[in-house]
C-alpha cells in the first residue's frame, strides 16, 4: 500500500506514535483518571482494560481531545511527534484522521442516521489531495471493499437504518483508515457486536494493521479478548493504571490484585469455578421435565418477508437444573422464552409447564401459572422503575397476587432480600441510588419473593461488569441449590453458559441446531454452527503462548443481510 | 416500493379530504343547534332591512323552512361545487368576499413565516457559536423572552416607533412593502421563538451524540459539523411546529391585521361575526380547516422525503427516532 506510506512522510522515525505521560483527566473539580502513562509503537496494539467507570474511555477521548465540554486534561500526550494537548484546536484538527483516527463502540449510533454513508465518507476522503468527487468517491469505494463490504456501490448509497451492526462497524473501520492514520483508537470496537461478528471484526483490524502498519490503542472491558488480540495491557481502575505489560505476562502472571481477580472472574478462563457450587444442588435423577416446549412455531410477518423465529422448537428442562439458549441475535431466543412466559402465543406446538399443556388453561390458571415462573430482565439499568423504592419494587408481585397479610408480605420481602445477598438498609432506596450489581439483586429478589419453580434470566448479567458478574452468578447458583429452582438461562456469553449450565440448546434462525448436555456440546461440537459459536470465543486464555488469529469460519447465515 | 409509496400519499390525501368535510358537516350542524336561530331572528329584525320578498327568497334558497338534514345536503352539495353561498348582509358571493381577503392574509402570513425562520435560525446558531458565558447566555434567554410577549403588543410598540415616531413606513397605506414587513415581525416573533426552542433543545441534543463525536474525530470544523450534520437532523422535528404555527399565525393575524388596519380575512371575521354574517363564518372556519389540513398533509408527505427512515420503503425493524407525525396527530392537536 504505497500511498499510505507517502501519506505517513511526515512521522517521526521513531516507532512511537503515542506517548502518554502523567495524564490526568478530570469533569468539573475532581480528576476521574489519574497520572495515566502508556506509549503505542506502529504496528502495535496496546489494550487499555477496565471496568465500567475505570476511566478507560476517559483516556481515548483524552487523546483524541474529544473530551466533552468541562473536562480538562493535564499532563502530556504525544502523538506523532505533536504535543496534542498543548496545540490549538485548529492545529490538532489537521492531525484528525490523518494520524488518529478514531473506530467508536455502537455502530448504530455512530453514523448521522439522515445523510447516506457516501456523504460522511466523503468528509474521510476529503482528508487526503485528491482532485475531485469523482476521484474521493472511486477511493471510497475502494475501502470499503477493502474492509470485507460486498458491495461497496450500494453501501455507499446506503443510509445507516439499512445495514446491519457488523457492516456499520465495517464501515467505521473504512472511515478510520480511508485518510492514512498511523494510529488507530478503538473503543470498544465489538462489544455491540454478535460474537461470531465480533471475531470477523478484530480479524479485520489485525489484518489491516499487518499491511498498514497501524498501531492501535485498543479500550476494551474484555480481558479474554485484550490478551488475545493485544501485545501489551494496561489495566485501569478508579481511573489508575494498577498493572501493564505484555499480555501474557499480565494474564498469567498478574503482580497486582486487580488483574488477578479480574482474570479470575473472566468466565471463559475459569469453566469449573462454581461446579463446587453446583455440587451442592441434590438432583433426583430421571426427575420429569419442570419445563418443556414441544415442536413450537411462530412466524412474524414484517412488510413483505415473513420472519421465522421459532421452528420446531423443542427442548425440556429437568427440575433443579438449569437449561441454557445460546445464539446471536435473530436466533430466536427471546421468542421461545416470550412463548414459555405465555407473552406470545405459538402458532403451533406446545408448552408444558409442571407436565400441564399451558394452552388448555384458562386465563386465570395462567395467572396462577406465571406466579411460579418468574423472569429476569437483561437491564436492570431500565427493567426497574426508577421512582420506586426498593421495597416497594420487591413487594409489588406480593400485592399483585395478593400473597399473606402486611406483615408476612413485609417478612417475605426482607428475606428475598437476604436470599441475594442486599442489606435490609437498602429498602428505602431507589434504583438510581444503587449500583448496577445491587439493582440486578433488586430484580432478582422480585422473581424470587412469590418462591417460583422457574426462572427465566435473559442475559442477566450483560450489562454488568464481569467482576459483578461473578457475584451475581454466585447469588443465583445458591439460591439453586437452597430452593431447587428451575433456570432458564438465554445466554450470548459461552464462557459464562459453560460454567452455569447443565444443558443446552443453540439456536439459529428459529431452529435448535443442537442441543444436549454442556460438557458434551462444548467439547465435541456437532453442527457447523456451534462450531463458529465456540470458535469465535477469545481464546489466548486457554492458550496463551500459542495464541493466533485463527481464520475465521466463514458462515454464510450469521451476519443477517437486509 | 413506488407503488407503495402511491399508496401512502393518496390515504394521507384521502384523511384530508374527510377532515375537511366533516368540518363543514361539523360546523354546519353547531350553528343550527344553536338556539335562538340568529339567522331567522337577523332576517326579520327591521334594522337589517330585509323585505318580506328578500326573507322568502333567502329561506327558500338554503332550504330554512325543510329539515335540517335536508338543509345539510343542499348546502353540502353547493360546497363541493365551489359555492359556498351568498353573504348575508352585502349580498354578494362568498367565495368573491374570500378572493378579495385572502391575498393580503396569505402575504402577511407568508412574511412572518418567512420572518419566524430566519430569526428562529439566527438565534439556534448563536446558542451554538456564541462564547458560551456571556452571548450564549443571552441569545438562549430571548426565545422565552419572546413567547411572553403577546403579537398585538408588538404590533402595538412597532407601529408606534417605527410608524408614527420614526415614520419608516406609512400607515395610511398598510399594503405598502415595508407596512407588511413590519406586521410580518410582529405576527411572526412568537412563532419563532416556538421554532427556535424547539430548534436549541434538538441542537443541543444532537451535538451530543455519538456521531456527531466520530465526524468530529475525522476532522470536521464547528461549523462543518452544524452545517453537515447538525442542522438537518436537528431541524426534522421543527417542520411539526412549523405545520402547527401556520395555524396559529393565520389566528395571529386576524389581530395583526386589525392593529395594523390590513384588509384582511381578519377584518372579513369581525365584521361578519358583529353583521351575524353566517355563511361568511362558516366558509371562513372551512377555510381554516383546509389550509391547516393542507399544511399538515404538506409537512407529513415531506418527512419522508427528507428522511430516509421514514420512508415505507424502510426495513420496518430499522429504528425511527424521529418523530414521525401523522395527520390524526395534527388534527388532535388542533382541536
Amino acid at each position: 500500500m504505497s500511498e499510505t506510506e507517502d501519506l505517513s512522510a511526515d512521522v517521526p522515525a521513531t516507532p512511537e506514535l503515542l506517548r502518554v505521560d502523567g495524564l490526568t483527566v478530570g469533569y468539573g473539580r475532581e480528576p476521574v483518571v489519574h497520572d495515566v502513562g502508556l506509549t503505542v509503537s506502529r504496528g502495535e496494539t496496546v489494550a487499555l482494560i477496565g471496568e465500567s467507570g475505570s476511566g478507560k474511555s476517559t483516556v481515548a477521548r483524552a487523546v483524541l481531545r474529544l473530551l466533552p465540554r468541562g473536562a480538562w486534561a493535564q499532563g502530556s500526550v504525544t502523538l506523532a511527534g505533536h504535543d496534542a494537548l498543548g496545540l490549538s484546536e485548529a492545529q490538532f484538527r489537521r492531525l484528525r484522521g490523518r494520524v488518529v483516527g478514531f473506530v467508536p463502540q455502537d455502530p448504530a449510533s455512530s453514523l448521522n442516521p439522515v445523510r447516506t454513508i457516501g456523504a460522511q465518507a466523503d468528509e474521510a476522503a476529503r482528508l487526503l489531495d485528491l482532485p475531485d468527487r469523482a476521484a474521493r468517491r472511486a477511493r471510497v469505494l475502494e475501502v470499503l471493499a477493502r474492509v470485507g463490504l460486498d458491495d461497496p456501490e450500494r453501501v455507499h448509497a446506503s443510509y445507516p437504518h439499512q445495514l446491519s451492526g457488523g457492516m456499520l462497524q465495517r464501515v467505521l473501520i473504512a472511515l478510520a483508515v480511508l485518510p492514512g492514520p498511523d494510529l488507530l483508537v478503538a473503543d470498544e470496537p465489538t462489544s455491540a457486536l454478535d460474537v461470531t461478528v465480533q471475531q470477523r471484526i478484530l480479524d479485520l483490524l489485525a489484518e489491516l494493521q499487518d499491511s498498514l502498519g497501524l498501531g492501535i490503542l485498543l479500550i476494551t472491558h474484555d480481558l479474554a479478548l485484550a490478551a488475545e488480540r493485544a501485545d501489551r495491557l494496561a489495566v485501569l481502575r478508579d481511573g489508575r493504571v494498577q498493572e501493564s505489560g505484555p499480555s501474557r505476562q499480565v494474564l498469567l502472571e498478574p503482580a497486582s490484585e486487580y488483574a488477578r481477580t479480574l482474570g479470575a472472574d473472566v468466565p471463559s478462563l475459569h469453566p469449573d469455578r462454581f461446579d463446587a457450587l453446583r455440587a451442592r444442588r441434590s438432583l433426583a435423577p430421571g426427575a420429569a421435565p419442570q419445563i418443556e416446549l414441544r415442536g413450537v412455531d411462530r412466524t412474524f410477518r414484517t412488510g413483505d418477508t415473513d420472519v421465522v423465529a421459532a421452528s420446531g422448537v423443542s427442548f425440556a428442562v429437568a427440575r433443579g437444573t438449569t437449561h441454557a439458549l445460546v445464539g446471536e441475535s435473530g436466533s430466536g431466543k427471546t421468542t421461545a422464552v416470550r412463548i414459555l412466559l405465555g407473552l406470545e402465543t405459538p402458532d403451533a406446538g406446545e408448552v408444558l409447564v409442571g407436565g400441564e399443556a399451558l394452552g388448555r388453561r384458562s386465563r386465570a390458571q395462567v395467572r396462577a401459572l406465571r406466579r411460579h415462573l418468574q423472569l429476569v430482565y437483561q437491564n436492570p439499568f431500565t427493567s426497574l422503575d426508577p421512582t420506586w423504592s426498593v421495597e416497594r419494587l420487591v413487594r409489588e408481585p406480593l400485592d399483585r397476587f395478593r400473597v399473606g397479610t402486611k406483615a408476612e408480605r413485609a417478612e417475605a420481602v426482607a428475606r428475598a432480600l437476604d436470599d441475594v445477598g442486599l442489606s435490609r438498609d437498602l429498602l428505602g432506596r431507589r434504583p438510581v441510588a444503587l449500583s448496577g450489581g445491587q439493582r440486578q439483586r433488586v430484580a432478582i429478589a422480585r422473581a424470587l419473593v412469590l418462591r417460583p419453580d422457574v426462572i427465566v434470566l435473559d442475559e442477566p448479567t450483560t450489562a454488568l461488569d464481569v467482576t459483578v458478574q461473578a457475584g451475581i452468578v454466585r447469588v443465583l447458583l445458591e439460591l439453586q441449590a437452597r430452593h431447587g429452582l428451575t433456570y432458564l438461562f438465554v445466554s450470548h456469553d459461552l464462557g459464562l453458559v459453560r460454567q452455569v449450565a447443565d444443558t443446552v440448546s443453540v439456536l439459529e434462525r428459529g431452529r435448535v441446531v443442537e442441543h444436549g448436555h454442556v460438557a458434551d456440546v462444548f467439547t465435541d461440537p456437532q453442527h457447523p454452527y456451534t462450531r463458529a459459536l465456540l470458535a469465535a470465543v477469545p481464546r489466548a486464555a486457554q492458550h496463551p503462548t500459542t495464541a493466533q488469529h485463527p481464520v475465521p469460519a466463514q458462515h454464510p447465515t450469521l451476519e443477517p443481510v437486509p | 416500493m413506488s407503488g407503495r409509496h402511491g399508496v401512502f400519499v393518496a390515504r394521507r390525501v384521502g384523511q384530508a379530504a374527510l377532515v375537511v368535510l366533516l368540518t363543514y358537516v361539523f360546523t354546519f350542524l353547531v350553528i343550527s343547534v344553536l338556539p335562538g336561530d340568529p339567522v331567522t331572528s337577523m332576517l326579520r329584525d327591521p334594522e337589517n332591512g330585509f323585505s318580506d320578498q328578500d326573507v322568502q327568497q333567502i329561506v327558500a334558497y338554503y332550504h330554512l323552512d325543510q329539515p335540517v338534514l335536508v338543509q345539510l345536503a343542499t348546502s353540502l352539495g353547493r360546497f363541493l361545487t365551489g359555492d359556498l353561498g351568498v353573504s348575508l348582509r352585502t349580498q354578494v358571493p362568498v367565495t368573491q368576499l374570500l378572493g378579495d381577503a385572502l391575498p393580503s392574509t396569505l402575504e402577511l402570513t407568508a412574511t412572518a413565516l418567512g420572518v419566524a425562520l430566519l430569526l428562529a435560525v439566527v438565534v439556534a446558531y448563536g446558542t451554538q457559536f456564541l462564547p458560551p458565558r456571556l452571548g450564549q447566555g443571552i441569545v438562549r434567554a430571548v426565545p422565552s423572552a419572546a413567547l411572553s410577549v403577546p403579537s398585538f403588543v408588538i404590533g402595538i410598540v412597532l407601529v408606534r416607533t417605527f410608524g408614527f415616531q420614526l415614520g419608516w413606513f406609512s400607515i395610511t397605506d398598510p399594503d405598502s412593502l415595508t407596512a407588511t414587513l413590519v406586521a410580518g415581525v410582529a405576527l411572526g416573533i412568537p412563532v419563532s421563538a416556538q421554532i427556535a426552542e424547539v430548534l436549541v433543545a434538538n441542537l443541543d441534543h444532537e451535538r451530543t451524540q455519538d456521531y456527531v463525536t466520530l465526524a468530529r474525530s475525522r476532522g470536521l470544523t464547528s461549523r462543518e459539523l452544524f452545517r453537515r450534520h447538525l442542522l438537518k437532523p436537528s431541524a426534522l422535528p421543527v417542520l411539526t411546529v412549523v405545520a402547527i404555527a401556520v395555524g396559529e399565525l393565520l389566528g395571529g393575524s386576524l389581530i395583526t391585521e386589525s392593529v395594523f388596519g390590513r384588509q384582511g380575512v381578519g377584518t372579513l371575521v369581525e365584521t361578519s361575526v358583529t353583521g351575524q354574517d353566517l355563511p361568511v363564518l362558516q366558509a371562513v372556519v372551512v377555510l381554516a380547516a383546509i389550509v391547516f389540513v393542507v399544511v399538515n398533509l404538506a409537512a407529513d408527505l415531506l418527512y419522508p422525503l427528507l428522511d430516509a427512515r421514514l420512508r415505507p420503503s424502510a426495513r420496518s425493524a430499522a429504528p425511527v427516532t424521529a418523530p414521525a407525525r401523522t395527520l390524526s396527530d395534527a388534527v388532535a392537536g388542533a382541536a
